[in-house]
């Protein structure tokens, strides 16, 4: 669950026309028109990321008259394919894969069903990546993967890539650091643990 | 137990409030005192700063560390990239790290002959942070007009690493050499374990958000680090990297500068000084029984620090973080993926947030990292409309104000915190340099509990921990 309480603005004096900011945009809500960046009000998840990455300070964060939530509720859709798609990316359904919005595995897995198939879609309908913008690109794709969806880059520095799990790394490579305290297969243990342990019950709501 | 000691000014920040909204510090109450850190542990390092010689004895360690640094494969013209993080600017003020900075600018520029030296300066999830410090020490200047700070979203370069490809900031890497800048506080064990915790910041601050989730979300609690590890190992990084120069940090203040050629050596002889430094500090705040906690210091939350600790481990003393038969610390963010819908973890290797953090008083603490968990955990106090609104306005905090209630003042969240804690033991996290702020209470508690915990962690839990990084304990000192 997001609130989006503000919205990104742009001083067109300032504005260069650079196209920094879009691509930082986690939404893609931003376009230069006549070389200004302009913004789409209806996109803007009030991530920060264009005003704290414009180089010319044009971007102010301003306070939305009416905030709203974005939110897919994963009772919406067919629960053993959320469960299915989770397991398959290695997730128990319930854990958290956005610390800043909360939101847990089985959301995105229902954002998908739903027919989401882009970090950027998912991002627009759940919140994800828009709070600190950093350490759920992973989840996100790892679960597009388990959909068998390999999405379209965004022409940006949105993301870039899947990366390797702990379950990817070669047994020399865990042979040759293990003694030097990387507990590789004791966490590839504790993740399939969790990843397989029933859910705690409650309802969504 | 003495006067309390200063606590750490607010600092200007986009981050946190305008230091005009912290009207009141923890430490000017009159139950409050101090306990130094020698006064705890006798074996407490020596330090040189702080000192009677000031940053003078920085500037001297820095230049003899170097001095022993091979930089002839830096000819004149090749560009170099010296590459800090954010969290040097959190210790002691800022100034031994931004003086480091400024030593190895000189030093690479007398020694080499080259001008081309620019400064990249990583980040936490702040993005504009080192780009504040950059102003506030002066490093753009003293750079010439080349320093920079960098984030995680910015343009990225693949490398291709022992276990795939991972992503690094294209802009750490734009140069002939890199020269890695960083220091030696432990600080976030429960992420690094520490081991390879020299090695970190090429897996974080110098790293895109693909590498960074792969730490967090990918690779497991005790695992997470390899991530740093595999870039620096990789023929890429190899390629680029000159040296390496660190603040030798202790809770106490900084001890020395070390600086070698070999990164994984310098790493050895960290590791072994972080374990026996921090060790016993957090072990003997894990012997608090009951307490209100003070966060009172320009940081986001889970970083204020008491006694070079910073809270997020004050909030895991429960549990031995350098242990690593622990699976999972009370707080890392593994552990907080793994409580469910119902509020409670997911499967029994969770352990519990500190139960003897009875209330927790957010007199100052800034917003811009994710930092619901310790609220929706410890209940919470927060100081200030103004501050309450800050965090409220985070996109990283949305949640953390609603697990709290908001006080006027401090003295009505003190009050309040005191009736419904029911407990007169309060420790302070303000960054007191040398020891730290706690109530007389709890003053008593430490100092009665610390000749038990330095045994312990000398004949029991540093052999182990030492054991557990593949290092001999024979072999120390
Ligand atoms: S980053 Fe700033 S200057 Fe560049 S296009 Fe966007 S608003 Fe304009
Ligand atoms: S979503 Fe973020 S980057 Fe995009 S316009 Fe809004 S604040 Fe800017």
């Amino acid at each position: 669950m997001r609130l989006v309480n503000m919205l990104a603005q742009v001083d067109a004096e300032k504005c260069t026309g650079c196209k920094t900011c879009v691509k930082v945009c986690p939404t893609l809500a931003i376009q230069i028109v006549d070389r200004k960046a302009v913004i789409d009000s209806e996109k803007c998840r009030s991530c920060n990321n264009c005003q704290q990455r414009c180089p010319v300070y044009a971007i102010t964060m301003v306070k939305r008259e009416k905030p709203f939530k974005v939110y897919v509720d994963p009772a919406t859709e067919d629960r053993t394919k959320i469960d299915e798609l989770c397991a398959k990316a290695k997730f128990n359904p319930e854990q958290i894969i956005c610390y800043c919005t909360e939101t847990r595995a089985e959301e995105i897995a229902a954002a998908i069903l739903k027919g989401y198939d882009t970090p950027e879609k998912i991002s627009l309908h759940t919140g994800v990546r828009t709070g600190c913008k950093v350490e759920c690109i992973q989840p996100v794709l790892r679960l597009l993967e388990a959909a068998g969806i390999t999405p379209e880059r965004p022409d940006g520095w949105q993301w870039y890539g899947r990366t390797p799990t702990v379950w990817d790394i070669p047994e020399d490579v865990k042979a040759k650091y293990s003694k030097r305290g990387f507990y590789f297969d004791n966490d590839i243990e504790l993740l399939n643990k969790v990843a397989q342990t029933k859910k705690s019950g409650k309802e969504d709501n | 137990m003495g006067k309390p000691i200063t606590p750490m000014k607010p600092r200007v920040s986009q981050y946190g409030v305008a230091p005009e909204f912290v009207t009141k510090r923890m430490a000017e109450y009159p139950e409050m005192t101090s306990v130094m850190l020698k006064d705890l542990f006798a074996d407490t390092p020596e330090v040189i700063y702080p000192s009677e010689k000031g940053l003078d004895a920085v500037r001297e360690a820095a230049e003899k560390a170097l001095a022993n640094v091979d930089m002839s494969m830096i000819k004149p013209g090749d560009s170099v990239n010296v590459c800090a993080s954010h969290h040097g600017f959190t210790l002691l003020g800022g100034e031994p790290y931004a003086l480091l900075l400024k030593t190895v600018r000189d030093i690479i520029a007398e020694r080499t002959g080259t001008d081309n030296i620019r400064l990249r300066a990583g980040v936490g999830l702040r993005f504009r942070e080192t780009e504040e410090y950059i102003k506030a020490f002066g490093l753009d200047k003293h750079y010439k007009g080349r320093a920079k700070g960098v984030a995680p979203v910015d343009e990225g370069i693949p490398i291709e690493t022992e276990i795939g490809t991972l992503y690094g900031i294209k802009a750490i890497y734009d140069a002939d050499w890199i020269v890695h800048v960083h220091n030696s506080d432990v600080r976030e064990v429960h992420f690094h374990r520490q081991v390879d915790r020299a090695v970190k910041p090429f897996g974080m601050s110098y790293a895109r958000i693909e590498t960074r989730s792969t730490y967090h979300q990918n690779l497991g609690p005790r695992a997470a680090n390899f991530t740093a590890r595999a870039i620096f190992g990789s023929e890429f990084v190899q390629n680029k990297f000159a040296f390496a120069a660190f603040l030798d940090m202790s809770p106490a203040g900084v001890v020395g500068v070390d600086a070698d050629n070999d990164l994984l050596a310098l790493n050895d002889r960290l590791t072994v000084n972080g374990c026996k430094y921090y060790g016993k500090i957090i072990t003997l705040f894990g012997e608090i029984d009951e307490c209100i906690a003070g966060l009172d210091f320009p940081c986001p939350v889970p970083y204020v620090f008491a006694a070079g600790v910073i809270y997020c481990n004050f909030a895991g003393a429960n549990v031995d973080l350098f242990d690593l038969d622990n699976p999972l610390p009370p707080y890392t963010w593994y552990t907080e993926a793994f409580y469910g819908k119902n509020g409670r973890p997911l499967v029994g290797d969770v352990p519990v947030v500190n139960p003897a953090i009875k209330m927790v008083v957010h007199n100052y603490a800034w917003g811009g990292y994710p930092s619901a968990f310790f609220s929706s955990h410890v209940p919470t106090i927060v100081v200030g409309r103004e501050q309450a609104d800050l965090i409220n306005r985070d996109p990283q905090n949305i949640e953390y104000v609603k697990h709290s209630v908001i006080a006027d003042d401090l003295d009505s969240a003190m009050e309040f915190a005191y009736k419904t804690a029911k407990t007169d033991k309060v420790i302070i996290f303000d960054g007191a340099v040398g020891g730290l702020n706690v109530s007389e209470s709890l003053a008593q508690l430490l100092i009665e509990k610390a000749p038990q915990v330095n045994k312990r962690v000398d004949v029991e839990l540093m052999p182990k921990w030492l054991k557990q990084r593949g290092i001999d304990p024979a072999t120390v000192k």
